[in-house]
């Protein structure tokens, strides 16, 4: 890259790093071919320097010598002070977030914003769906599950079908229901039947047998 | 006055005026323990710190306290302020100390403590516009950058020492919380960018951003003087 060619403001960026010689030769050499072509970066430097020198009068504003004498006497009082009033948990919370810099606090709070958002979002569904149970709105079961929806027509006893969509299909026989492996019953054989009077259906037991999905039929 | 003597005044062990601390108890030797304890390093004193001796903890505050005073006072242009600030930075870095993880210096981490500190404060008193400042040593005059920077400036105009004293900070307190505390630590304490990346945990290239847009807004404010 040719000197001239080095964007000024990059190059301004550089000065401190440059009068402090923290560059490799070949970039410093670049930055001051830079320099000797360019007026603007070469007036800025100027500027630059002469805002330093200003600044460092501020290097010389102090407290009287006395000042500190008691800094350590004082420090202890204030402790004794904090000690005598402990401040309750919350509050040693609100000052140990206010010790941390704010940016990294507002990432665990978005955080933790979201996990309580998104676990609220789960319960309120699951209590939704409980609330309604088999015989009612089958659309509200299938967003409960992932599991396709499939038809309410009587299976044959050889197909089977998951969990999910069985309990989502209006009354159904006293007889035990094929889930893959798991055999689900109607609680009606538990006399468990809600105000509507549709049954609810509960898992009676579970084999080893893995789950098939078979769709049998599909109605639109 | 011996060693001793001046030690145990500024930690006020033995002195008649000040009550008995309640919080830790000074441990007798106390004069001879607080000498030893001065030539130790600042992870040694952490420690002892952790093991519930105050007296270590002492030394970290003798040894920081002015530098700590210095760069908060630049920040806020208010004496009692800085001291304020200082004090409870202090006061936090000494009930937290368990959590310090030892993954920087003692010093980056009380600094950082007392910056973060003072930035949240300048915010919530953005409206407040009190200078309480201390006064310039005379000894600056005969500084040689000194002398050449007043030649460069009194042809224009005269100008007096307080006069700069008041504009430099005028134009201090205009500057964003951030840019202030990049140019107070560069250009006034005098430390470096990788100091202060680690102080304000960002990369060098934002200090030196920072560091390039605060001179510009401050070349504006200050440019009869420049």
């Amino acid at each position: 890259m040719k000197w001239m060619d080095m964007d000024c403001k990059k190059v301004q960026r550089r000065f401190d790093d440059l009068a402090e010689g923290r560059l490799s030769e070949a970039v410093s050499r670049q930055l001051r071919r830079h320099l000797e072509e360019c007026t603007d970066c070469r007036v800025q430097q100027q500027r630059t320097a002469r805002l330093q020198q200003l600044l460092a009068i501020k290097r010389s504003e102090r407290p009287a010598p006395e000042y500190f004498n008691d800094f350590l006497g004082e420090f202890h009082q204030r402790l004794q002070a904090e000690a005598a009033t402990q401040p309750a948990w919350w509050q040693r919370w609100a000052t140990s977030v206010s010790a941390e810099p704010t940016r990294t606090w507002r990432y665990a709070f978005a955080g933790a914003l979201t996990v309580f958002v998104a676990f609220g979002a789960i319960t309120s569904r699951v209590i939704l769906s409980a609330s309604h149970p088999a015989g009612g709105d089958a659309s509200q079961m299938a967003s409960v599950s992932s599991e396709p929806l499939f038809a309410s027509a009587p299976l044959p006893a050889s197909h089977s079908m998951p969990t999910m969509a069985v309990a989502s299909v209006s009354p159904r026989p006293a007889e035990p229901s094929l889930a893959g492996g798991q055999v689900i019953i109607p609680a009606v054989a538990h006399d468990d039947v809600d105000e509507a009077g549709a049954p609810r259906y509960v898992l009676e037991k579970i084999t080893d047998t893995p789950a098939r999905y078979e769709v049998a039929s599909i109605h639109f | 006055m011996t060693t001793l003597t001046k030690l145990s005044e500024k930690f006020g062990l033995g002195s008649p005026k000040r009550e008995p601390n309640p919080v830790t108890p000074p441990v007798a030797p106390v004069n001879e323990q607080a000498a030893d304890l001065e030539h130790e390093d600042d992870e040694s004193l952490v420690a002892r710190t952790r093991r519930g001796e105050q007296g270590a903890f002492d030394v970290l505050v003798q040894r920081y306290k002015e530098r700590l005073y210095a760069t908060v006072y630049h920040m806020t242009s208010n004496h009692e302020d800085a001291n304020d600030l200082v004090q409870d930075s202090l006061i936090k870095a000494y009930k937290s100390i368990h959590s310090f993880k030892g993954q920087s210096s003692f010093y980056t981490w009380v600094y950082r403590i007392a910056v973060n500190r003072t930035i949240n404060f300048i915010k919530r008193r953005k409206t407040r516009n009190h200078y309480s400042l201390d006064d310039v040593d005379s000894n600056i005059q005969s500084d040689p950058d000194f002398v050449e920077l007043m030649s460069h400036v009194t042809p224009r105009r005269e100008v007096g020492l307080g006069e700069l004293q008041e504009k430099l900070n005028e134009a201090l307190q205009k500057l964003s919380e951030t840019h202030r505390a990049v140019v107070t630590m560069h250009d006034v304490q005098g430390m470096t960018h990788a100091d202060i990346a680690k102080v304000m945990k960002c990369s060098e290239g934002t200090v030196r951003s920072r560091l390039f847009y605060a001179r510009q807004q401050l070349q504006g404010i200050l440019s009869e003087y420049l």
